[in-house]
């Protein structure tokens, strides 16, 4: 039987040799695209078969598990009753359910009460937290730090930071070194957020740039975090070798107004690359830096338009009403129809005696189209 | 009882607040977008409107708004539940006249006191009416 | 060595060349199906990638920040008062906390204008209008008085007959530095702007390396100049209010041979090409662009058929041009659904249009094709298209004449033919197989397992019914481009395909 099956395959064999090439090669794409085309049946099947027990089981599940937070948490008779939330009780029965050992409804429950916490803070936040804890589904989160898959750690540092849980440093600081630029983000927020000794250690040591998307997490994390203390961010805006951390404080020192930082800004401004030197011209605006004035009408000329815009949107923010002449000379013999947009913006802006008298004037002497401008820019339903 | 309608597409939300609303003896009618939102105020007056930002049909500036075209609805409280952070888009809410606003997450407690707050204000201000006719 | 000696015993000049011919069209097709193959591969690693990249990113976070860079949406709209109040609607509630909408009246015969003005409660405004990208005339600008449409700009224009010249305008108007170009008849995903405008915040910026204990700084800034997302058959979807309610592949038989070839042509060459960094052109239906890169590139051009591949080319040329690092990306999402021609003469102008604006976008920049300063684009990009996607038909239409005479003239070795023709066919209803369940790993767009399955099972007949559709037509449109004959469309090509349009949606509504 063996040999006979072994002496076909031979003679096969033998028959498939004496064609010429591109007929063994077409054969050979023939089985392989037939083997290929079944196994993508199966798995497509699989993959629908595979959700649509995930979906039942979730149908089944989501009501148990949000009861259970609704009667533990929501409405718990003991809140609003001034008792700290750390010696409010569960109802022990409930939350030691069999059901709930299971690892995949464990991880609903984790899921759920994370879009719970994402509504909630305050008392009904810190009893979300306190059930995550006595439900022991914190060393779920931790056993996933502990894997090897990267995406798996991300998910667990995701949870213990939306659960404000503190993770020892001997366990985060090597992930914030990773190879892997999300994991890297990842642990980067956790330790900002969970640190409370110093979280902007980072700022000194981070080679890697800061994206444009993590930053928008830093910036989250950083303003809505209770007990961060708010450094003085200018530091690094002489000393960071970094552009995107540079950049980053700079949006920082603008939302906490640091008025400290701006002589270190002012350094900045002669700086090589345009786009970069344009945040630091508009941090100076956002910070009404009258003291910058000057050096940025000087520079003036020398710069490239999307500077020279900054510099004109600076000058309306600082309103100091020295420059108006300025702004009236840009707005009507700029040949940049942006710059000229802004210079007009600039002079409403500062909304003073001075500049409405002058707007009166421009209006009553230039040509139409400047009018234009000025109406378009006086406009409130334009906005942008 | 008073009543309230809660908007907005987070079902979890839509629940809980509800829940909490119900336990403080207040009457919820919810409505996950704004569709559905405007239906629901064509027929009947609350006496308070909760509603989210971005919502699917209509944005919740848009109801703020609605409510607020309505003569029926001059002494409906608006409270405005939302995760934007965005100054402008608050402004605007005011301006629209929303009457207050939390951001998310919110204070379950906090969100209680306003509604009460809102309620008790409007009552002195019918009153207020009464008296003077 | 048997190859060889058969090549030269045959004898006359006609044998040879019929051999030659044969071995020539073998490798090109087998070169073809390969490089598909390797898309596939391609294309997997990179929706993996994005997947689990994605798994723990909270999309809400942009939603909360001040820091969120501001998009205009701009959306051209032409004669559709039937459906302009609930897309404009629709439009107006993506989840986003920063953006405006650009609507363009481009010239409407219809009540397009008078609807907007009253639903949004419309007044015109003094509007200082500055062409940077040319255009027919703007004649009006409106803004609405309620607050609650502050987001809202439209403007009235002088038809232009091109959807180009309508999105130039708005262009102007744009006050962002990033732009969503769409259709107002397509139905966009709420979270269309995050997830486009994620993968522009995701680009590298600079970094800074330890040389030698010297601190250096490297600049590898690689702009992300355009990024798009799947697009889909909006046919047989049950739609509210310009909202998606529930996906359903298509019924008809043509739009639901589109919705196959579109789920192809995205999944698996698009996403392919994004691991390589090639993508090769951002489709017009669909897609966020670089503001300041395309208002520098020239923005689109009126008289380009394809005329959204023509804008990415040339955004890469300038980018290029200026020795600036660039990328084109693409996320494996579906975000907008479209409506597909359901009759055979629509579909047959658009896919005519689609082939003669190919042959025109290879000779307009015939100068990059093998052109090795514009890197991949030269190298990777138009050598594909310029041999798998312009010349494909031809070849094939060659192909299949050789083959009739061959029959004709008895020469024909059938054993053989049948096999390449199978091999042919088996391959091809592979790869489709394959870019069908890697769609499904992003995400199950199709509630039941009978219409996945059924559309899966059109991949058999492709090749029979369809296939030869877009050659033919692809053959139609080259030859209309080499007489040279004068392309209508705009109007003409909108009127015609808006009958069908206006009753599906009203049946889909």
């Amino acid at each position: 039987m063996w040999n006979d099956l072994v002496s076909l395959l031979f003679l096969a064999y033998e028959q498939f040799m004496y064609l010429s090439l591109f007929i063994e090669i077409a054969l050979i794409f023939i089985f392989i695209a037939i083997i290929v085309t079944l196994m993508s049946y199966g798995s497509i099947l699989f993959r629908r078969y595979d959700s649509y027990v995930y979906q039942k089981r979730m149908a089944h599940l989501s009501p148990i598990i949000e009861d259970l937070i609704t009667e533990q948490v929501l409405l718990n008779e003991n809140l609003g009753k001034d008792i700290p939330v750390d010696e409010i009780e569960f109802d022990q029965q409930a939350i030691s359910n069999k059901l709930f050992r299971k690892p995949v409804v464990r991880q609903i429950l984790i899921d759920t009460l994370i879009r719970y916490r994402k509504n909630f803070r305050g008392e009904v936040g810190e009893l979300l937290r306190k059930l995550y804890t006595e439900m022991n589904l914190i060393e779920d989160s931790f056993a996933k730090l502990r894997t090897f898959k990267w995406e798996t750690k991300i998910k667990a540092l995701v949870e213990l930071t939306q659960m404000d849980i503190p993770i020892s440093d001997s366990m985060l600081l090597p992930l914030t070194n990773s190879t892997n630029p999300t994991l890297r983000a990842a642990s980067r927020n956790a330790y900002i957020q969970l640190s409370k000794n110093e979280p902007f250690k980072f700022f000194d040591i981070a080679t890697e740039p800061i994206l444009p998307w993590d930053q928008l997490e830093m910036f989250k994390i950083i303003t809505n975090t209770k007990d961060v203390t708010i450094p003085n961010f200018s530091r690094w805006v002489s000393y960071s070798n970094n552009k995107s951390i540079v950049t980053f404080c700079l949006k920082l020192i603008a939302h906490y107004d640091q008025q400290s930082a701006i002589p270190a800004i002012i350094e900045l401004l002669s700086t090589k690359d345009h786009y970069f030197r344009a945040h630091a011209i508009n941090c100076l605006g956002k910070l009404s830096a009258e003291i910058a004035e000057e050096k940025l009408v000087t520079i003036y000329t020398s710069q490239p338009v999307n500077c020279q815009i900054e510099i004109i949107i600076a000058l309306g923010r600082i309103s100091s009403g020295k420059h108006l002449e300025f702004l009236k000379q840009e707005f009507l013999f700029s040949s940049n129809f942006d710059v000229q947009m802004n210079a007009a913006r600039s002079i409403i802006r500062h909304n003073s005696q001075n500049s409405r008298s002058m707007l009166t004037e421009i209006m009553e002497t230039t040509n139409e189209e400047n009018q234009l401008i000025i109406k378009h820019c006086q406009n409130p339903l334009i906005k942008y | 009882m008073p009543n309230i309608l809660v908007i907005d597409d987070d079902d979890i939300m839509l629940k809980a607040i509800k829940n909490i609303l119900n336990k403080d003896g207040f009457n919820v009618v919810t409505a996950t977008d704004g569709k559905q939102a405007f239906e629901l105020l064509d027929h009947t007056v609350y006496d308070i409107v909760i509603t989210d930002l971005m919502l699917p049909h209509a944005n919740g500036l848009e109801v703020v708004g609605k409510v607020r075209h309505n003569e029926a609805n001059r002494n409906v409280g608006i409270i405005v539940v939302s995760s934007v952070g965005n100054e402008e888009t608050i402004t605007e809410a005011f301006r629209l006249g929303a009457d207050d606003y939390l951001k998310k997450p919110i204070m379950a407690g906090e969100l209680l006191m306003r509604i009460r707050k809102l309620i008790a204000n409007k009552n002195s201000k019918t009153q207020f009416v009464t008296k003077k006719k | 060595m048997k190859v060889i000696i058969d090549f030269f015993s045959k004898g006359t000049f006609w044998d040879i060349l019929g051999i030659f011919f044969q071995y020539a069209v073998f490798i090109y097709g087998t070169s073809l199906l390969l490089a598909y193959g390797l898309l596939a591969i391609l294309s997997l690693t990179s929706i993996r990638r994005y997947m689990k990249k994605n798994a723990s990113v909270d999309y809400n976070i942009i939603i909360e920040s001040p820091l969120a860079p501001g998009i205009s949406v701009i959306a051209p709209a032409f004669n559709e008062g039937i459906t302009i109040i609930a897309n404009t609607r629709s439009l107006l509630t993506f989840n986003y906390p920063k953006y405006e909408v650009i609507l363009i009246n481009d010239g409407s015969t219809d009540d397009t204008l008078e609807k907007l003005v009253d639903e949004f409660e419309l007044v015109q405004v003094d509007y200082a209008y500055r062409e940077k990208l040319l255009s027919k005339p703007v004649k009006r600008i409106f803004k609405s008085t309620n607050p609650a449409y502050d987001k809202l700009v439209v403007i009235d224009k002088v038809n232009g007959k091109s959807k180009a010249d309508a999105s130039n305008a708005g262009i102007n108007v744009a006050a962002f530095d990033y732009y969503l170009c769409t259709d107002v008849d397509c139905i966009l995903d709420k979270d269309t702007l995050i997830k486009l405008i994620k993968p522009f915040m995701d680009a590298e910026t600079s970094t800074v390396r330890e040389v030698n204990g010297d601190i250096q700084i490297q600049e590898d800034y690689k702009r992300v100049i355009a990024c798009g997302a799947t697009l889909r058959m909006v046919n047989s979807c049950e739609v509210d209010e310009g909202l998606m309610m529930r996906v359903r592949p298509p019924r008809r038989i043509l739009p639901r041979f589109q919705e196959m070839e579109y789920i192809r042509a995205f999944v698996l060459g698009k996403m392919g090409w994004d691991t390589i960094n090639s993508v090769p052109n951002v489709s017009g239906g669909l897609g966020m662009f670089d503001k300041e890169v395309a208002i520098k590139a020239g923005g689109y051009d009126s008289l380009s058929l394809a005329e959204d591949m023509d804008l990415i080319t040339r955004m890469g040329a300038y980018m290029t041009d200026n020795k600036k690092k660039y990328s084109v990306k693409y996320v494996p999402v579906t975000l907008c659904w479209t409506e597909g021609p359901t009759t055979l003469k629509v579909f047959g102008r658009q896919r005519s249009r689609w082939g003669r604006g190919l042959a025109q976008l290879m000779s307009t920049h015939r100068k990059i094709l093998f052109n090795p300063r514009y890197g991949r684009m030269g190298m990777i990009v138009f050598p594909y298209h310029f041999f798998y996607e312009l010349l494909a038909p031809i070849i094939e239409f060659l192909g299949i004449l050789f083959y009739i005479y061959l029959i004709i003239t008895k020469q024909i070795n059938w054993p053989n033919a049948i096999i390449l023709i199978v091999f042919v066919y088996t391959y091809s209803v592979m790869i489709t197989t394959v870019a069908l369940l890697w769609d499904q790993i992003t995400f199950k767009y199709y509630k039941t397992w009978g219409e996945t399955i059924g559309l899966c099972l059109m991949a058999f007949i492709e090749p029979f019914v369809y296939h030869p559709l877009i050659m033919f037509f692809a053959l139609n449109g080259y030859f209309n481009f080499i007489i040279g004959k004068k392309h209508v469309w705009g109007n003409m090509q909108r009127q015609g395909f808006s009958p069908t349009k206006k009753k599906s949606t009203v049946k889909a509504g």
